[in-house]
């Protein structure tokens, strides 16, 4: 094959399997055949496969003028060194209405930041192309052919009027007709109250003769699967459709006399039919299920040597006809496995020659930590044959699979990553504490503790931006730092030979102080007028007089003999600072 | 002083010096584990392991190990393993300092209260609570949403995750053994998986393990 043979398979091979940039997800439509008869099926199959665990949907696709059916699904796991890679395969019937080519749009997926997209197909619906299905024969039993020639009749019939609980019954809805059916044909399916109903596919059409007349038959097939026993019923089923009748002229002779079609709305019901459902007998075998119909079982396990950690698969696959989406999966043990976990399971039906057949997977994994044997016991299937009347089972062998040490040896450290290695165990205990989230009890107190705190601090720093608003307690403010400040220099400097400096400023402090405790501004004023201020400020004659008394004795420092001119200057400082002490109370220091 | 360093001891001092579960045996349980490539058990025991010492260096190790594995096993990118934080506090320790820091910008409050000039006091104070409060009621949010939705490892190696049967059919999640989920409601023996704060689906019980049950998982326990 030359190179350029190969670089075309490779274009084509890459038009029709989608995969995203990073090649973890691929998607793959296949179309088979892409060339049918309208009304034939043809199956696209959407082949997905993600490395990793979560599989994305399969939208159906939407296409105009084709009726898309799900024919099943299926999904695999396998597991390789540790990689997973998934497997979904989802198949769709589609049924094209009419003639024409039509495109399949690509199918788009997504997991996470991979996307893909599958290559768009298309479809030739032809009349040309070869039919699959048979034509319906559309024979009538004995006795249920119409009497006279009526020009478009229905008839509902089933092939067996006695069945198995659970045994499938196939119920056709069928249209004579030997007039045009113009446009689609709208049929309603009867009430079948107590079965389990599968469509076995598409209408069916074809020609038959009844009474020496030959009609065009339309057929629609179901498979009826009786839940209850005793005697059921199956409603009548309803169609409706349109007809182009043929209306003759009066005068036949007429050259002119061309007849008319009138196009003409017709309902039909069909009759009600009676099932005698019979139940299966009682002597069921140990692991019997339900299943009726005819089945068998293969059961496959992936490998009879695995290491140990690692998992071996078992998948057991029931296989026949009948009501297959009814059966219950088998079960699937082992022993002498550390773990097991189910896989998967999948349906696959099938609709052809007029029964409901199909297959059901089913795919445990067990795992051994510990190198010897695990044993997969032997897998039972018990099912019911109706034609054979009788209980039937199989069983499949055990399978002894040889579980050996891992790479590691068990217990060796594993360098995962930039050169990280397990630490090793610890060889002394603690710290301990505890798994829960809730607080703890320190926090608690604390919480509770800074609570109490906040509203304790609340409450002070109102209490103090209330009394920092009172004007007394902001004068008595003023007064503290003319007592701790401006007093006590004073006082120093009495102390330190400059008694005439220190009672100047002793003298300007308890004018303040004077002016604070009267809120009154007595600064500069002379004598008089001090002590007019003073008064109308509320001070008594008496204060008024003792504290002109104190200013004088405070003036009288500079002129006093040197001698006793430092002692006078302490006893008339000390006489400011007691007269200070008790504005300070007064105002409520 | 000496009252002063008693109480810092006080409330610095872990809860969990006084009792509880051993993290040692958590931590050996799960590196075991993890040398037998039980992944989920690993992670189990190791996550609860570094809830209690959440600063050693060997549970940092292994847990980051165990977390690489898991995501190996979930088809993940094989990236190298990222250590968890080295300055992460346990859940003890966080509700001490911000029950500590709450009550010491509320002491600090209440001495501003005092001062004549109490604003940078005050200030400083009041950051220090914001701070212990608000940290505190993450801390709250935390273990409130703990409490419903509990914190699990999946420790089948591989767990379907399905819709119920009253739920619209999508396609069903896998999770691989390692896997961290939280668990919502429960119905038999299936339980609601959550994951990122959304229900996914619903899965076996005994396909995922609590982590604050991890005492009572031991290295011979498994899943079936």
């Amino acid at each position: 094959m030359t190179g350029k043979r190969l670089a075309l398979l490779g274009i084509l091979a890459a038009t029709f399997a989608g995969a995203s940039p990073s090649g973890k997800l691929t998607i793959e439509a296949r179309l088979q055949p892409d060339r049918v008869a309208p009304g034939e099926p043809a199956t696209l199959t959407v082949q997905v496969a993600f490395q990793g665990l979560n599989l994305p949907d399969v939208p159906p696709p939407v296409i105009p003028g084709v009726q898309v059916e799900r024919a099943g699904t299926a999904q695999n796991l396998s597991i390789l060194n540790g990689a997973v890679t998934r497997t979904s395969t989802t198949v769709y019937r589609l049924i094209p209405r009419g003639e024409g080519v039509i495109p399949i749009p690509p199918i788009s997926i997504a997991v996470g930041k991979d996307r893909a997209q599958s290559a768009p197909l298309t479809l030739t619906a032809s009349n040309a192309a070869p039919r699959s299905q048979p034509s319906v024969s559309g024979n009538l039993p004995p006795g249920a052919a119409p009497s006279g020639r009526p020009e478009i009749f229905v008839k509902a019939v089933v092939d067996r009027s006695r069945a198995y609980w659970n045994q499938q019954v196939t119920y056709r809805l069928r249209l004579y007709s030997r007039v045009d059916v113009l446009g689609d044909v709208d049929w309603k399916p009867p009430s079948a109250n107590g079965f389990w109903t599968e469509s076995l596919g598409p209408p069916r059409q074809g020609r038959v003769r009844v009474n020496g007349v030959e009609y065009a038959v339309m057929e629609w097939p179901s498979a009826l699967f009786p839940t209850r026993t005793g005697t059921l019923t199956v409603g009548p089923a309803r169609i409706r459709c349109r007809v182009a009748r043929v209306i003759q002229p009066p005068d036949p002779w007429s050259m002119l006399a061309i007849p008319d079609v009138v196009p003409e709305d017709v309902q039909l019901d069909t009759d009600p039919l009676t099932i005698a459902v019979d139940p299966l007998p009682s002597n069921a075998p140990a692991g019997f299920a339900g299943a009726v119909g005819d089945f068998h079982l293969v059961f496959h396990v992936d490998g009879l040597t695995v290491r140990a950690g690692e998992p071996v698969a078992a998948r057991a696959t029931i296989a026949g006809t009948g009501n297959v989406p009814s059966i219950r999966d088998p079960e699937i043990h082992a022993r002498g496995a550390s773990r097991e976990y189910e896989v998967g399971t999948s349906t696959r039906l099938e609709r052809t020659n007029d029964k409901l057949s199909g297959e059901r997977e089913r795919d445990m994994a067990f795992v051994s930590d510990q190198p010897g044997a695990l044993e997969i016991l032997p897998v039972k299937f018990v099912w019911f044959d109706p034609e054979a009347g009788r209980y039937r089972w199989q069983n499949s062998d055990p399978v002894q699979v040889n579980v050996v040490p891992d790479s590691t040896g068990g217990a060796a450290a594993a360098p995962l990553g930039a050169g990280m290695a397990v630490a090793a165990n610890r060889m002394r205990s603690g710290p301990s504490g505890t798994l829960s989230l809730e607080p703890t009890a320190l926090s608690r107190i604390l919480f509770g503790s800074s609570a109490l705190l906040l509203g304790a601090a609340v409450l002070a720093g109102r209490a103090r931006r209330r009394r920092d608003r009172d004007p007394r307690w902001a004068r008595r403010n003023a007064l503290l730092p003319l007592l701790a400040k401006d007093l006590a220099a004073a006082e120093s400097l009495a102390k330190t030979k400059e008694p005439a400096r220190a009672a100047a400023v002793a003298e300007e402090a308890l004018r303040k102080a004077a002016g604070l405790r009267y809120d009154a501004e007595i600064g500069g004023f002379a004598r008089p007028e001090r002590e007019r201020a003073l008064l109308a400020r509320g001070a008594g004659e008496a204060e008024t007089r003792e504290l002109e008394s104190l200013f004088g004795a405070l003036d009288a420092i500079a002129y006093a003999p040197p001698e006793t001119r430092r002692a006078d200057a302490v006893q008339a400082i000390a006489a400011a600072r007691k007269t200070m002490e008790r504005y300070l109370r007064e105002l409520g220091g | 002083m000496n009252r002063l360093l008693l109480l810092s001891i006080a409330v610095f001092l872990p809860a969990h010096a006084f009792a509880g579960v051993d993290a040692s045996a958590l931590y050996n349980t799960g590196t075991d584990a993890l040398r037998r490539g039980d992944t989920g058990l690993a992670v189990t025991q190791l996550l609860a392991a570094h809830r209690i010492d959440p600063r050693a260096r060997d549970v940092r190790t292994n847990l980051a190990i165990a977390r690489a594995r898991a995501d190996e096993q979930g088809g993940g990118d094989h990236g190298s393993p990222r250590l968890p934080s080295s300055l992460a506090l346990s859940s003890t320790e966080s509700w001490n300092v911000a029950g500590g820091l709450a009550a010491v910008g509320a002491l600090l409050l209440l001495l501003a209260a005092y001062r004549p000039r109490p604003r940078g006091l005050s200030l400083f104070g009041g950051t220090v609570f914001a701070a212990g409060m608000l940290f505190g009621l993450a801390l709250l949010l935390h273990a409130r949403e703990e409490a419903r939705h509990p914190e699990a490892v999946v420790v089948a190696p591989m767990l379907d995750v399905l819709p119920a049967p009253d739920e619209r059919p999508v396609s069903p999640y896998l999770l691989a053994a390692g896997e961290e989920a939280r668990l919502g409601k429960a119905r038999g023996d299936l339980v609601q998986v959550r994951v990122g704060g959304n229900p996914i689906g619903w899965a076996r019980r005994s396909g995922l393990w609590r982590v604050d049950e991890a005492p009572r998982y031991t290295a011979s326990s498994g899943s079936k």
